[in-house]
């Protein structure tokens, strides 16, 4: 059934959300998983801010950067803008879970 | 009213429009003939006369998607291209429309593959008619200055919210001289206030310009951008009004005549070879002919209205189209079908005639006029139309 005309944001411009869509999981439709080699890691976040769908997770103090997995369609951006190969694309069938 | 007339190409015009719109963000890549603006804007920003960021893109579908984002962060950007270029952009026309993003993009014609052979030809700008975007053809280096910067004041209107294509014949008016009136910095910051957009690009207030929508959404989404191109008609005949105010140089929104008083048969088309087309209905004046020229401002939204009731008065209209649409409706082209559905439903019977004419960039000439015109004379007389429409020089 259409949404009367009135009540769509106006050319579909919407806030961003603040939190994760559950009817709308993407991870599923992924091949290839990133993986991070922390060793390499040189901390630009260029990964972070090239991610088309905001899977790539600030690093904290404590952590490096990590990948939302609920999300993530393996696109590989992340891999293809890392100046330093810190990030491989892993076949989703190299992994059990 | 005169300030300071120049002589300009419809390139160097368009580019010193450009300029006086104080545009933000400027993306080029080149092909023939409209790169020439971009040269010129490249050298005004070069020589600090233009305060803009001028970035080249990697490709034509980049140029679009570079001012597309800059014009969601609030820039007034413009961009341009011809030919197969106008085509391989496809993709982004339409999301910046349905974003309702006022950017403009010039377009100097340029014919698509095959013949690929650097002439003019309305087919690269026509391919893109239904994309939501407003669309016109200048005959002059000046009215396409005029054009560029009216077509930011209609699109950026709060009610309209639309980019524009605005389109002038390759060569034709691109590369040909012509007195241009420029207007001052004064007159052109009057007439065009700063852009401003109801969504903007923001880090303190993150939003998402062209999210994906559920299906129950489309209708809607697209009923309203419907409107926004519904609304453009009032902002159009606005407008006008008020850059003829300012600016000393009224046009018609949407038609031009040529003496079109008294005529029993007129040409009906857009873009440069309307000059032709007057020289030669001129002449044909002279030996006592009722004939004139109306030619065709703007091309979306189309003057439906205005287009039936000029058409009207007279009995025979030749429709010249300067573009290929093959295996379309009665064999000619585009202006051919839209003047006949504006006319159909009509009390009076009006009788048009298409012709496709000056095809990969050869001129029409007057020659071509004449015969055309001997074809319409005949109707009028016998009243019989043997032929819907006419591939000239091929079939005259």
């Amino acid at each position: 059934m259409a949404i009367a005309y009135e009540k769509i944001p106006f050319a579909g411009t919407v806030k961003s959300p603040q939190k994760e869509n559950e009817g709308m999981i993407t991870g599923n439709w992924r091949t290839r998983r990133p993986i991070l080699d922390a060793e390499k890691c040189m901390e630009c976040q260029l990964c972070w801010i090239s991610c088309p769908d905001s899977c790539v997770n600030l690093m904290t103090e404590t952590s490096p950067i990590t990948f939302n997995l609920k999300y993530c369609k393996g696109c590989g951006l992340c891999a293809e803008m890392c100046p330093v190969g810190a990030i491989s694309l892993v076949p989703e069938l190299d992994f059990e879970e | 009213m005169k300030t300071n007339v120049k002589r300009m190409s419809g390139c160097v015009a368009t580019a010193n429009a450009v300029k006086l719109a104080n545009v933000d963000v400027i993306c080029s890549y080149p092909i023939r003939p409209y790169t020439g603006i971009m040269s010129e804007l490249a050298r005004m920003v070069a020589d600090g006369e233009l305060d803009a960021e001028f970035v080249l893109g990697e490709g034509e579908h980049g140029q679009l998607s570079v001012v597309y984002g800059a014009s969601a962060a609030g820039a007034r950007a413009f961009t341009g291209s011809s030919g197969v270029g106008v085509t391989y952009a496809m993709e982004v026309y339409s999301p910046i429309s349905g974003e309702r993003l006022p950017l403009q993009m010039a377009i100097a014609d340029r014919t698509l593959d095959p013949p690929g052979d650097f002439g003019s030809e309305h087919t690269d700008a026509l391919c893109c008619r239904d994309q939501g975007w407003i669309q016109g053809w200048a005959a002059s280096p000046q009215e396409a200055l005029d054009m560029t910067l009216l077509y930011y004041r209609i699109g950026e209107d709060p009610r309209v919210l639309l980019p524009q294509y605005a389109c002038q014949d390759g060569y034709f008016v691109s590369h040909i001289l012509g007195e241009v009136d420029v207007p001052t910095q004064e007159q052109v910051n009057e007439f065009l206030p700063p852009y401003k957009n109801h969504h903007v690009l923001d880090t303190r207030d993150p939003q998402i310009i062209g999210a994906q929508m559920e299906p129950e959404m489309g209708p809607g989404t697209q009923y309203q951008r419907h409107l926004a191109v519904e609304n453009t008609y009032k902002v159009f005949e606005e407008v006008h009004d008020e850059f003829g105010k300012i600016f000393g140089r009224q046009y018609d929104p949407w038609l031009e005549e040529y003496m079109t008083e008294d005529a029993e048969i007129v040409f009906f088309l857009q873009g440069a070879h309307a000059v032709t087309a007057k020289n030669v209905v001129k002449h044909l004046r002279n030996l006592g002919e009722k004939v004139g020229v109306v030619r065709l401002r703007t091309f979306r939204p189309f003057p439906t209205k205005q287009v039936r009731e000029c058409l009207k008065r007279f009995k025979v209209v030749g429709v010249v189209d300067n573009s290929v649409n093959f295996g379309i409706s009665c064999g000619s082209g585009v202006l051919l079908t839209e003047a006949r559905a504006a006319l159909y439903n009509n009390d009076e019977k009006v009788k048009t005639i298409g012709f496709v004419a000056g095809l990969g960039g050869s001129m029409i000439t007057q020659n071509e006029f004449y015969q055309m015109f001997t074809i319409l004379k005949n109707i009028n007389k016998t009243g019989k139309v043997e032929k819907e429409s006419y591939w000239v020089p091929f079939e005259l």
